[in-house]
């Protein structure tokens, strides 16, 4: 094909080639509003904040950003080896470890008991279960505040069957688990959602066909609703954990990263390295984020794209 | 497919070629820093104009930034034709504007400053004209940077000791305490005999604790740098002295680990009496006026800070400066000069509540009549301020971890005070 497509070419000669050229002048012209826009405010700061991280550059330079020097990966050795980040990766990798399984099994129970066993009300519990997605971190931090404060609402209510909760965001062993808790109670309605979307797609009579044969209800879940539901999943869970990887907002509302360090995740490093004026530091910090959020989601590509 | 595999091949190659081409670029052209200017070149000196003409630009955040072009009639009225135009900005914002403004090369002609070193290079040196010798020496500091006087001291934020003189009654207090020793026992007095939760609010961690923390550092004879300011000197004797004395009010239960440290949190604890003492700047003063009002005046007091070796606070509060940049630079640094009068600045504090950082504004009846403001009156002449080197915001940074694990992780002092010095050292002092 490719042989008999260069003779085509070859034959058609200058007319041909000068009004493709035209065209593809044309397509550029229209293009061009887009193209600047993402080159001026995409490409450029992405490229030279790669550029940066290479070099010293501080917050000092900000009169004269070329006038430092280049260090190679210095910055990514100085991120790598500094103690504060790899308390950092732990962290977040506790978040991602913890939160993206219990996030994903809650919503795809949501979404099953939604799709299947609730049949009254449907539409307020739907609505119940995403409202934490569409509320805003500030307000919801507030309340989970006074939820999780020492004397606050969850206390109360551990109090009141004898147990004396912990300062909930104050103890280094319980302000990541509240954290993770939030969370996922955040999240779930987002997976919830995409879950049930896929659920609706699948057709019915492979289920029927499948009842047909003799399958009982868990069966059915695990040999036909869970396999179709695969691309579903892959979609929801990979979402899901580009959100976990850059886990910040809780953490900067609640408990700006304490105690003690227990909640200070890797986005909430970069973000302290930016604030001291570290620019190259906090960009190599980016960089290296971006690798594990990448890798991460192609293992996840790897592991529940097997059989489709 | 109307574009063959091979065109596609050389279209990808040249995107990625151009992209390639952008990140060298930005990586590599013009690389290398230029050596240190050194001494050797010349400084551009600065001028004050006789009177100010034209249109003067100026930042200010917060609160001043509100009152100020009301404020600068006055100086438009003194010098006919000219108009000064304040763009008002939250404090949130601030470093983030002037960054922009700094790398963008489009400054205002002068603007409010609280300290911020890192952006040195852009500020104007200040003209000798500019009269800065009957100010505190502690204010005058905050304005000095690599030992020139880049910013003019404007108004002040000093720590006192606030506390509740009903209650420190109802514990038998009814002189305030001298020393550390009496502190300590008062606030414990507090706790047990007048029924107060806690008996003092003190730095446990959170940002801004190791500054909050400083002047006992200060009032044991510590200094954070050695005397020509090439070294971090954390690890000593005086700051081990003043770290065991702040954990031992953790380590007795007198002081809460985990307070609420929003600024609202702390008036509120203060008023209810659940924690009736605490180290503050004269802006609470005004918070507790506009939630007690006069009746809540009879029941408080500010007096200076017990002593160690000494009473040393910590001085803060807002610099002015004129850019480098500055469009109209003679005029603004003609009305840096009136804001920095003492007459200026005592109708300043009227308006604002600012505490003027020259010494003679404190002389106006105003400021005289507020019994409230005399320990800070006290405070300031010895009041001190970190040094004003870009380092400092991380030092402060490990200095806040450092208190955490004190407080909160049972590190002993210590322990604690070599790391602190390890990573001061590592952070260096520029």
């Amino acid at each position: 094909m490719r042989a008999s497509h260069d003779v085509r070419a070859r034959r058609a000669g200058g007319a041909n080639s000068e009004r493709r050229r035209r065209q593809t002048l044309i397509a550029w012209l229209f293009t061009a509003p887009f193209v600047v826009v993402f080159a001026v405010f995409m490409i450029l700061p992405i490229a030279s904040s790669i550029g940066f991280s290479f070099t010293d550059m501080t917050a000092q330079d900000i009169q004269s950003p070329f006038n430092v020097d280049f260090v190679g990966f210095e910055q990514y050795a100085n991120v790598l080896s500094d103690p504060e980040f790899q308390n950092a990766a732990w962290v977040t990798a506790l978040f991602v470890i913890v939160g993206i399984p219990v996030t994903v099994a809650l919503g795809l129970g949501l979404a099953l008991a939604l799709n299947s066993g609730i049949r009254r009300l449907r539409p307020i519990y739907r609505v119940a279960f995403y409202a934490p997605v569409v509320t805003s971190v500030v307000a919801v931090s507030v309340i989970w505040r006074y939820i999780l404060a020492r004397d606050g609402l969850l206390n109360m209510v551990l109090a009141l069957v004898g147990v004396e909760g912990p300062d909930w965001l104050n103890s280094t062993t319980w302000a990541l688990p509240s954290l993770i808790l939030m969370a996922v109670w955040r999240n779930t309605g987002t997976l919830m959602i995409i879950f049930l979307a896929g659920l609706q797609a699948i057709p019915t009579d492979v289920r029927e066909a499948a009842e047909m044969d003799g399958a009982g209800r868990w069966r059915r879940l695990r040999s036909v609703t869970l396999p179709l539901l695969r691309p579903t999943m892959l979609l929801g869970s990979v979402l899901i954990s580009v959100g976990y990887l850059q886990f910040f907002e809780e953490a900067f509302v609640m408990t700006q990263g304490g105690p003690l360090s227990s909640t200070l995740s890797m986005t909430y490093y970069t973000f302290n390295t930016f604030g001291f004026g570290d620019f190259a530091k906090a960009s190599a910090a980016s960089y290296i984020m971006f690798v594990v959020i990448a890798a991460v989601s192609i293992l996840q590509f790897r592991l529940l794209r097997r059989s489709t | 497919m109307q574009v063959n595999r091979k065109e596609l091949a050389v279209r990808y190659r040249s995107t990625v070629a151009a992209l390639a081409a952008i990140v060298a670029a930005t990586a590599l052209t013009g690389c290398g820093r230029a050596e240190e200017a050194g001494g050797g070149q010349a400084q551009p000196s600065s001028t004050v104009a006789a009177k100010a003409t034209g249109k003067i630009t100026m930042w200010a955040m917060g609160n001043e930034g509100e009152l100020l072009p009301e404020f600068v009639k006055k100086f438009e009225a003194d010098n006919p034709g000219v108009t000064v135009d304040v763009t008002a900005m939250p404090w949130d914002s601030a470093y983030q504007k002037f960054q922009t403004a700094i790398a963008a090369g489009n400054v205002p002609d002068l603007a409010m400053m609280p300290g911020l070193p890192v952006f040195k290079d852009a500020f104007a040196p200040v003209p000798d004209a500019i009269d800065t010798s009957g100010m505190y020496p502690g204010s005058v500091s905050t304005g000095t940077i690599d030992g020139k006087l880049l910013e003019v001291p404007w108004y002040v934020d000093v720590r006192a000791l606030y506390y509740r003189t009903d209650l420190a009654e109802k514990a038998g207090w009814d002189k305030p305490p001298a020393t550390w020793e009496e502190l300590q026992q008062m606030a414990a007095d507090l706790q047990k005999k007048a029924g107060a939760k806690w008996g003092i609010r003190l730095p446990a961690g959170t940002t801004g604790s190791f500054q909050s923390a400083l002047w006992m550092a200060w009032s044991s004879g510590a200094e954070l740098m050695n005397a020509d300011r090439s070294a971090w000197t954390l690890d000593t004797q005086e700051f081990a002295s003043a770290f065991e004395y702040l954990a031992s009010y953790f380590e007795k239960g007198i002081a809460d680990p985990n307070a609420d440290t929003a600024p609202a949190a702390a008036v509120k604890d203060f008023m209810t009496g659940a924690t009736p003492m605490l180290v503050a700047g004269p802006f609470l003063r005004g918070a507790i006026a506009q939630a007690g009002g006069e009746k809540f005046a009879s029941m408080y007091t500010t007096v200076p800070l017990p002593a160690g070796k000494s009473s040393t606070s910590f001085v803060g509060g807002a610099n002015l400066v004129v850019f480098k940049g500055a469009k109209n630079p003679d005029s603004a640094w003609k009305l840096v000069q009136w804001l920095s009068q003492a007459d200026t600045q005592a109708a300043w504090y009227k308006v604002s509540g600012d505490l003027p950082s020259i010494e003679s504004a404190w002389k106006d009846p105003a400021l005289v009549s507020d019994p409230t403001l005399a320990a800070f009156a006290e405070q300031l002449k010895t009041a001190k301020a970190p040094p004003q080197v870009v380092s400092f915001d991380k030092v402060g940074a490990a200095g806040d971890a450092a208190i955490e694990q004190i407080v909160k992780g049972g590190k002993p002092v210590s322990d604690a005070l070599r790391q602190l010095q390890k990573q001061a050292d590592g952070i260096g002092v520029s």
